[in-house]
């Protein structure tokens, strides 16, 4: 099956590629160890469910951080703590280090650092969302009990 | 599909009732949080030790849940922030109102600081991100509390007097 072999490789690499580039953190192996024949889809299912409760939580700190005159750094940090929260269930490294970026900017009331975080963190968002769904896309077609080899 | 040893009430759509016919050998658990993904981690965890696990991300269908099905649970693992709810009264209704232990988990160290100081051995509580064996270790102390039922009574007398509301 030198098909399989390929798309077994490349899914290594993919994998390899988000943690080297910072995207994903010990948490996210943790998820792939719970992964088994009973939950076979287990990674990609918690996934989803984070991009989807995250996607309401980010339109709330967009419209929080609108209001740039009056913006309220109480609300945006409270948010920004329950979004790297939930970041952190899934080891999203990344978005972790922006929140956390984003409640100094916050504590020290700099609004402007605020925005410019925030749209960094959209931005990462939306790649490891998008590196994501290919990365599963691959895994689903290089077989159902092959999610990856965990070479150390 | 869930397999039937575990029922879940979701918020957003339509609340299925999939209540298995039997109670099945195996301690309840109910699980409480807000954050989906969370909520899918540690049923998934948990369903690993053969518990039964009903998942549950509001407050209000936890209470109801409890209620209606006494006897069915023997333990509560909830987060303690969840919008629109004051999570310390909630977790304190199901100490002390329907008598059940609670481990309570927080992403959040500063809270269960705080917890710790105002309720010292009464709860159980785990930081999230949480580790399956973090979840062995609690449960056996659960239990050891809920065998110990009577000196529980008598610890958390002196508690209640420390802590009126």
């Amino acid at each position: 099956m030198e098909r399989n072999q390929q798309l077994r490789r490349q899914l290594a690499a993919m994998r390899q590629s988000l943690f080297d580039q910072g995207y994903l953190d010990e948490q996210f192996i943790q998820l792939e160890e719970l992964q088994d024949d009973a939950n076979p889809n287990f990674v990609e299912e918690v996934v989803t469910l984070y991009y989807r409760d995250s996607a309401r939580l980010l339109s709330s700190i967009e419209q929080a951080l609108e209001k740039s005159n009056t913006l309220d750094f109480n609300k945006l940090d409270t948010y920004m703590h329950q979004f790297k929260g939930s970041s952190s269930s899934i080891g999203a490294k990344k978005l972790k280090a922006e929140c956390t970026q984003i409640r100094e900017y916050c504590k020290a009331g700099n609004g402007d650092g605020c925005v410019k975080t925030f749209q960094q963190l959209k931005r990462d968002y939306a790649t490891l969302k998008k590196k994501l769904e290919s990365y599963f896309q691959v895994a689903r077609q290089a077989g159902p009990k092959e999610i990856a080899s965990r070479s150390k | 599909m869930l397999p039937s040893s575990a029922a879940s009430y979701g918020s957003s759509s339509q609340v299925d009732m999939m209540v298995p016919e039997q109670f099945p050998v195996g301690l309840g658990v109910l699980v409480v949080d807000d954050d989906s993904s969370c909520l899918r981690i540690l049923e998934t965890m948990l369903r690993r030790y053969l518990y039964n696990i009903t998942t549950c991300s509001q407050a209000t269908t936890a209470l109801n849940l409890l209620r209606k099905k006494k006897g069915y649970f023997d333990v509560v693992i909830s987060d303690i922030h969840m919008p629109n709810v004051d999570g310390y009264k909630f977790l304190e209704h199901i100490r002390l109102e329907i008598n059940l232990p609670v481990i309570i988990i927080s992403f959040d160290e500063r809270v269960i600081v705080v917890m710790k100081g105002i309720h010292h051995e009464a709860y159980d509580y785990l930081i999230k991100p949480i580790r399956e064996d973090e979840l062995k270790n609690i449960w056996q102390h659960v239990i050891r509390k809920k065998w110990n039922g009577n000196k529980e009574i008598e610890h958390s007398g002196s508690f209640e007097d420390n802590n009126r509301r």
